[in-house]
């Protein structure tokens, strides 16, 4: 033979492009329907695990707000025959335990009902007694005005968070006028609302006050026989630190008293609560895929014996079979390639909208950010679905002899 | 000298019922640079096989071809050394054109140097207009297959198989699509560039008429190929089947 020379790496790489770009803009109608089906498909899929983030979140922050953030531990004590006990030593013992440990973020909790003057009368109102960390540990979300601060500890008027009905009962005040309230008892106390909660639990008023404030307006035999506590602690430490405030509140309590101390947040009960959800995200994402997929298919068979006679001729000129191969796959990557490009910006654009956002998150605090790993996978099934389909007619071609494919 | 030699080649296949098919008996034939050879038959004669062979796109059941003073069989275990080979030294020339759709004449003609090395590469545009000019297309460079005449067409095919200057060009059947006379026209030209470039030309045809063009005449009848006397079969045509 005068010449078996083989053609330098640049010069197949050109040549390929070359190809490539002759076969996009010739048929450009078919690769247009071949892109739109995918971009489509990536969209959808891209969107879909996008939006499913903040779903997830949602969910997430709805199971924080209930048990707190993983890893919440909580203690009880309580006596078996329901007396009331002195709850001192427990809470020095607590103390001290949150000293050694490090535990940043802790509160106490009580529970009772207090009298409050409305303007159409007092009514009892359910009221919560905590530290300034549950805030953050239950990701209480804020609707008007703010969370407590460490200085609210020192107000002489308490300062209280109030849900929406309590708000909407005393006519929805501007809380930059440090809207007040008396809260009845045997020592009468007004008090500032200085937040009002946007959750949405329900038509009946209820209230948060720190843990000092509700001691002094509170009746002591109202909440004598509680004692409750939180650590929010790093979920890998969560075994061990609950082991020894097990051991640690059991020897410091006086006898006849039960403590409890277990993890109380979601991520606790062995299930994952958000993955029937990823399921459902990622089985509608894979359907949408595949019907992507089935559409491109589609189109490169119809195209196929076009395709096998021209890879034919080309072949009679000297192509091989790798060169056809990544031709044929180089065109149906790039082009669903730039289809997913596309995809991806619509998603982009579906998940970040405003109205999108506020009709899914409902009040999510920490709204995530667009998931790159969901842009990255929509690109990539892109890119898969584009060799998937460049696959067929290029195994058909290869597979042909070269005088049989002219013929076809 | 020797360009190609086939030596008591066989091509046979298994049938589904597993007999064996012998659809190329014993062939022989060389061919020479710059020779201009013919072979006639009918259809199932085996052409097609047979230009499969010589077109280094098939290797024979039995038997030896020789390319260059090589033994193909030394590249047939190497698809890319033969499709390399092809390219560079093989130029084939179809019935229907084959011409790539929704490509220009002068990207058609093109198309054969997007598998070439060095300057045939990296010059190809101007390698191309250079051939189209001289099979008489200067002016059709940016012309459509569609928009071309069939004697045009089959004008860019013949520029399309010889822009890598092959050194065999294989044509089949190239004017049976076309009228005698552009028929004609065509395999004069084919002649002509064949002869300048130094490359042998071999013919499937089953036209008598583009047979007798050539040097040397033969005969495929049955897997048999047979030299012919191709001015008896023209005295005698067109009764006198081939």
């Amino acid at each position: 033979m005068s010449s078996t020379k083989r053609q330098s790496p640049l010069a197949a790489l050109v040549g390929s492009f070359s190809e490539a770009w002759a076969e996009v803009r010739i048929h450009r109608t078919r690769v247009l329907l071949s892109l739109i089906g995918v971009a489509v498909a990536v969209a959808a899929i891209t969107s879909v695990v996008g939006l499913g983030a903040i779903v997830e979140q949602s969910v997430q922050e709805s199971n924080e707000s209930n048990g707190g953030r993983p890893a919440t531990i909580g203690v009880s004590a309580y006596t078996q025959n329901g007396a009331s006990f002195d709850a001192a030593l427990l809470r020095t013992t607590l103390n001290s335990a949150v000293d050694r440990y490090k535990i940043r973020y802790h509160t106490s909790i009580l529970s009772g009902q207090l009298s409050v003057q409305f303007v159409a009368g007092a009514a009892l109102v359910n009221t919560t007694a905590i530290d300034v960390d549950y805030g953050v540990m239950h990701r209480v979300k804020i609707k008007e005005g703010s969370w407590f601060a460490e200085k609210d500890i020192n107000r002489l008027a308490p300062a209280l968070v109030v849900n929406r009905p309590f708000w909407a009962l005393m006519g929805s005040p501007d809380l930059r006028t440090h809207p007040t309230v008396r809260i009845l008892g045997s020592h009468p106390i007004t008090a500032v609302i200085v937040g009002v909660r946007a959750v949405r639990d329900g038509d009946m008023p209820n209230m948060m006050m720190l843990m000092d404030a509700f001691r002094v307006a509170a009746e002591p035999a109202s909440y004598a026989g509680q004692s409750q506590f939180e650590a929010w602690v790093p979920p890998p430490l969560a075994k061990r630190v609950t082991a020894r405030l097990s051991a640690e509140l059991a020897a410091s309590v006086p006898s006849g008293v039960d403590v409890q101390v277990n993890r109380q947040d979601y991520a606790a009960f062995g299930a994952d609560p958000i993955g029937p959800v990823r399921i459902a995200v990622g089985a509608v994402a894979a359907l949408v895929l595949f019907l992507g997929a089935l559409g491109l298919v589609n189109i490169s068979l119809v195209t196929v014996r076009q395709r096998i006679r021209e890879i034919g001729i080309r072949r009679s000129f000297g192509a091989t079979a790798g060169r056809v191969f990544f031709a044929v796959m180089m065109e149906s990557v790039v082009a669903t390639a730039a289809a997913g490009v596309v995809g991806v910006g619509v998603a982009v654009a579906v998940v970040e909208n405003p109205w999108v956002q506020e009709k899914l998150s409902r009040g999510v605090t920490d709204l995530p950010s667009f998931p790159i790993g969901a842009a990255l996978f929509g690109l990539a099934a892109a890119t898969l679905v584009g060799a998937l389909a460049g696959l067929l007619p290029a195994i058909a071609a290869v597979r042909f002899k070269v005088i049989d494919a002219i013929r076809y | 000298m020797s360009l190609l030699r086939l030596d008591e080649v066989t091509r046979s296949v298994r049938l589904p019922d597993d007999e064996t098919l012998e659809i190329l008996k014993g062939v022989t034939l060389d061919v020479e640079i710059g020779d201009h050879v013919s072979i006639v038959g009918r259809s199932g004669s085996g052409k097609s096989t047979l230009l499969n062979l010589l077109g280094l796109l098939d290797a024979p059941t039995s038997g030896s071809i020789w390319f260059d003073d090589r033994l193909t069989s030394e590249l047939s275990g190497n698809a890319r050394d033969r499709a390399r080979a092809r390219g560079a030294d093989i130029g084939f020339i179809f019935q229907q054109f084959n011409l790539l759709g929704g490509r220009t004449a002068l990207e058609n003609v093109m198309t054969p140097m997007l598998y070439a090395s060095g300057r045939q590469f990296w010059r190809r545009r101007q390698f191309a207009t250079e051939m189209l000019e001289r099979v008489g297309l200067g002016g059709r460079l940016n012309s459509m297959p569609e928009k071309l005449s069939g004697g045009e067409q089959q004008r860019v095919a013949i520029a399309r198989a010889l822009i890598r200057r092959p050194r065999l060009i294989l044509a089949d059947e190239p004017t049976g699509a076309l009228d005698i006379e552009t028929g004609a026209s065509i395999m004069a030209i084919l002649d002509d560039v064949a002869e300048v470039s130094g490359a042998a030309l071999i013919t499937i045809t089953h036209d008598v008429n583009v047979a007798a063009l050539a040097r040397r005449h033969y005969r495929l009848d049955r897997g048999v190929l047979a030299p012919i006397d191709v001015s008896r079969v023209l005295s005698a045509a067109p009764e006198v089947g081939l």
